[in-house]
């Protein structure tokens, strides 16, 4: 009776564990004329970079990488921090996956939403609204971040510093001044 | 046939699987802490096989509560001493969990959440997936539509070949990453990476506790093709610039995101309203006034905080909201379950059962103690 019981069982595993769905889907859909967060992972990268900023004279604009709309070497008193700005389509990954993401990257434990938002420090840009991010590991000085982050129609902007924590606090009203700069490349102000 | 009946209606089988779910449960709630919740309800309880250690294969959760729902079915069709006056109360308890097996049944296939971001003023009949993702392939070519051949993440997994009847060439999924991140390459890459993986590799990170901080990313090898687009691909979610080929003059572009659902009912969002807590950036409350759209018609109906929109077996509720130099945008989370009910019911169901069964049972405890009688 048990051995009959077993076969019962292993025939319906047997049956069942194949996958017979069907997960193959086309369809059609007229082009978008205005590919805005909707569709975020299907903005086009402008040529240029869509935005104008002013920067301080010592920093040194760098070569980057291909998905950095800017970077700058910038200097400070006891070594240099590597400053980037990227736009992602959409959220660009979310708040809470980039911050959590950073604080790994300097050996800090991930925090809640709610706590994320906690730490923010708020405020208003020529781009709108940002909210500014201060990652220090006391115990791991050697890297530490400073960033903005400015959700735009349809995409976000991420503005990061990486330096030292000493380098940080040095370089945060620079870092600040030079956020606000930014501009929509055709904006009237 | 009395035998196999006599089989699979056997009481036994209900003994073993429930004994074998709560040893799922308790490793899957365990599981938890290092995994966190998403992967663990995968590998222990929505799994057909759950592999132990990775290495010994064992009935995941959905195979047993397949079993036991075979087996309860026989049991309540073909045991003919259930369906007698005075086993009433154990016949009801036996269909209201009969019925909580089929509402979770309904709600593994058929449910599913996302969210739809509407900016004001505009209308959407999109849902995203917050968990499953899915390969875009867009045919670019046709001035007025795209074409688009979509494969869902089940059958992104390493080794296996997509091919489809839009597409003249095809894919071979080299590798499909849960989380991952792209770093410039520091030597150059071999002539076989094209697009975005000339420059940058996807380096794996262990996936995130929480499933939606994840980034997934995939290779893909293009084959077939017959022209010098054949070779290496790589894609991750939240690329800003698609992955673009042309082939055989077609020009197609290929895209990793989270899978989207097209509804038979648009949302326009007429006004969103927040009120922030003061002096702080915190949202206190937020509602969506939308027109819900169907064939034409538009219907006015409010969607806040805990007044959520039913229709059609979607549940909009009000989930976030993004605010931009343009104006802002609401985020509403959108669940399709059609089981939704069935826990209640059953519960109901097996409640009455168990009342029945003890009611009739007191008579006999009266006797089997006279001094309660007295």
């Amino acid at each position: 009776m048990i051995k009959n019981q077993i076969t019962f069982i292993l025939i319906v595993i047997a049956l069942l564990s194949c996958d017979s769905g069907n997960h193959t889907r086309t369809y059609h859909l007229p082009k978008a004329k205005n590919k805005s967060f909707i569709q975020p992972a299907v903005e086009n990268k402008k040529e240029s970079s869509g935005f104008t900023w002013e920067k301080p004279n010592l920093w040194i604009p760098t070569e980057g990488t291909s998905m950095r709309l800017a970077s700058f070497e910038v200097p400070y008193s006891t070594g240099s921090g590597d400053l980037s700005i990227m736009e992602l389509g959409g959220d660009g990954g979310g708040l809470e996956a980039n911050v959590n993401r950073w604080r790994g990257q300097i050996g800090l434990d991930p925090l809640t939403k709610i706590e994320i938002e906690n730490e923010a420090e708020n405020g208003v840009s020529e781009l709108g609204t940002y909210q500014l991010f201060r990652l220090i590991n006391l115990e791991k000085k050697e890297s530490a971040f400073l960033t903005v982050i400015v959700p735009l129609r349809s995409s976000t902007l991420f503005i990061k510093l990486n330096a030292s924590a000493d380098g940080i606090l040095e370089l945060e009203e620079d870092f600040k001044i030079f956020c606000l700069s930014i501009k929509l490349e055709n904006s009237n102000q | 046939m009395k035998q196999i009946i006599k089989i699979v209606s056997s009481p036994k089988i209900f003994v073993y699987t429930i004994i074998w779910l709560m040893v799922l449960v308790v490793l899957g709630t365990l599981a938890q802490r290092d995994i966190g919740l998403y992967a663990s309800q995968q590998k222990y309880f929505s799994a057909n096989i759950t592999w132990l250690g990775g290495i010994i294969p064992v009935p995941g959760g959905r195979i047993t509560m397949i079993i036991m729902l075979v087996n309860l079915t026989f049991m309540v069709l073909f045991k003919q001493n259930l369906w007698k006056i005075k086993k009433i109360g154990v016949l009801i308890m036996h269909i209201g969990a009969l019925l909580l097996l089929i509402g979770g049944g309904l709600t593994a296939i058929f449910s599913s959440e996302g969210n739809m971001v509407i900016e004001e003023g505009a209308q959407s009949n999109r849902v995203d997936d917050y968990h499953d993702m899915e390969l875009t392939i867009i045919n670019t070519s046709n001035e007025i539509l795209d074409k688009y051949t979509v494969f869902d993440q089940p059958i992104l997994g390493k080794g296996n070949i997509l091919s489809h009847e839009n597409l003249n060439f095809n894919i071979e999924i080299i590798s499909y990453l849960r989380n991952c991140e792209p770093l410039k390459r520091t030597a150059p890459a071999g002539f076989h990476y094209k697009g975005m993986l000339k420059n940058f590799r996807l380096s794996t990170l262990r996936p995130e506790k929480e499933n939606n901080r994840n980034r997934p990313g995939i290779t893909y090898r293009i084959t077939n093709s017959g022209s010098s687009s054949d070779g290496i691909y790589g894609l991750f979610l939240g690329q800003s610039v698609p992955q673009t080929a042309v082939i055989n003059n077609q020009n197609y572009e290929f895209i990793i995101r989270r899978k989207r659902t097209y509804l038979p009912f648009a949302i326009e969002l007429l006004d969103f309203k927040k009120v922030m807590h003061t002096g702080t950036g915190i949202a206190k409350s937020y509602s969506s006034e939308v027109n819900l759209i169907e064939n034409g018609i538009p219907r006015r109906v409010l969607i806040e905080m805990n007044e959520p929109l039913r229709h059609k077996g979607y549940t909009f509720f009000q989930s976030s909201f993004i605010e931009g130099p343009e104006g802002e945008a609401t985020v509403l989370a959108a669940v399709k379950n059609y089981g939704r009910s069935f826990p209640y019911i059953s519960s109901i169901i097996m409640s009455i059962g168990l009342l029945l069964h003890l009611l009739k049972s007191i008579p006999k405890l009266l006797q089997k103690n006279p001094r309660v009688a007295e």
